[in-house]
């Protein structure tokens, strides 16, 4: 999306539902203290609450160790953002010969998308991460006044679950929109793998807009 | 059902903010709505039956404002003096033009009847499904359908209202000079 004011309604809606405006930090600060101030009370008035809290504590942890089976849930939205707001190391991957909206480059037959013609966002790099036991492949794109994004696909199913932020829906598709280490993240599934844009100074609509352009012209085709 | 955990309350602290400062139309009065939301839902402890939290924040933060619009109602006027006016937010901004949109954006959500800003504020800022927002707000799915309709279509309006671009100005002068040439008619014509 432009960073224009919103001319229609769906721009309007992308803009709200992209909103990143904080609360003040002394609101949170205000929150954080009535939260405080219940846990005190609530142990306060309950003091067998403590022992219970610590018994209930060491029956997680115990059936934990039993029914781990040595997996982790997936790597945290941190985790899964932090190659996209890194250097590139290898480079970029040329365009598809077989399929224009593609560039030639894929994980788990997940093809990344090719923006250039469409959107302006050209190709510059790419590396390899290994995340909580799982590939990660990023391929970066520049724009013409040099803003980057990162566009990262996990390889492996099942796709560890990603919570919070605002779901926008796009062609039956829903797509997370966050903020991860200050910068817009937006996250959603492609067969079934985890895919991650970010980038710094882009916002979130022109990330959803890009995200769901390539999932359903360039995996659907 | 599940009590409800205050701790994981924070991490809905600034969704809340929007959702209330869409609803006043102001920074100030959202940070209040918002901290006497989060005092009333902390006030005691709180069993939710299946649905998620920021329905529930929904549900609190819609009473506690009708609830803070009567009360208002009721209190007399009083006239702000320049020492309560707050000139502009002093935190410094990352993207001050799209701070600015979305004041604008908000102020004129705010300016819709209550109803249609409700279904707005649930839907499109805080994120809640049609059902969630249906019960948050007790209408009926098909009610927020149409308000939600006719609050975008509103918002979208107004906002392209206030953008449009004023007809040209024609200076004083220059108005002389075209009335002379008779494109305009003279005022003694007229």
């Amino acid at each position: 999306m432009t960073e224009l004011p919103p001319h229609t309604e769906s721009e309007l809606i992308e803009l709200v539902r992209s909103s990143e405006e904080r609360a003040p930090d002394s609101l949170h600060r205000q929150v954080a203290t009535l939260v405080a101030s219940r846990r005190r009370r609530r142990l306060a008035l309950h003091p067998p609450v403590l022992g219970a809290v610590a018994a209930a504590v060491v029956v997680v942890v115990a059936l934990a160790v039993v029914l781990s089976d040595g997996g982790s849930s997936g790597p945290s939205l941190l985790q899964a953002a932090a190659p996209t707001l890194r250097a590139a190391t290898l480079p970029a991957p040329p365009e598809s010969s077989a399929n224009h909206a593609q560039l030639a480059t894929a994980v788990d037959g997940v093809p990344f998308p090719y923006w250039e013609d469409r959107f302006g966002w050209r190709s510059t790099g790419t590396r390899s991460d290994r995340i909580d036991g799982r590939t990660a492949t990023t391929v970066f794109y520049s724009d013409a006044s040099g803003r980057r994004i990162g566009y990262a696909i996990l390889a492996g199913t099942p796709a560890p679950r990603i919570d919070g932020g605002v779901v926008a829906w796009r062609g039956g598709v829903p797509y997370r929109l966050l903020t991860a280490n200050g910068a817009a993240v937006v996250t959603w599934l492609r067969d079934g793998r985890l895919c991650v844009v970010s980038g710094r100074g882009v916002s979130s609509a022109t990330l959803l807009k890009l995200a769901s352009w390539s999932d359903h012209d360039a995996s659907a085709s | 059902m599940r009590t409800l955990d205050p701790q994981s309350l924070t991490q809905h602290v600034d969704r809340l903010y929007r959702a209330a400062w869409a609803l006043c139309g102001s920074r100030e009065d959202a940070e209040d709505l918002v901290q006497e939301t989060f005092a009333r839902v902390l006030a005691r402890p709180r069993v939710l039956s299946g649905e998620h939290e920021l329905y529930y924040l929904m549900r609190v933060l819609r009473n506690t404002f009708l609830t803070s619009r009567r009360t208002a109602s009721r209190r007399p006027v009083t006239v702000a003096t320049l020492d309560d006016i707050v000139a502009a937010d002093p935190r410094p901004l990352g993207q001050p033009e799209r701070a600015l949109e979305m004041q604008e954006v908000y102020a004129t959500i705010a300016a819709l009847p209550e109803d249609r800003r409700l279904a707005l504020v649930a839907v499109d800022v805080l994120g809640l499904s049609y059902r969630e927002a249906a019960r948050a707000l007790r209408v009926r799915e098909a009610t927020i359908t149409t308000r939600l309709f006719r609050a975008r279509k509103e918002v979208a309006r107004l906002l392209v209202a206030e953008l449009a671009p004023e007809p040209p100005q024609i200076p004083v002068a220059r108005r002389e000079e075209t009335r002379a040439s008779g494109v305009l008619p003279s005022r003694e014509t007229s």
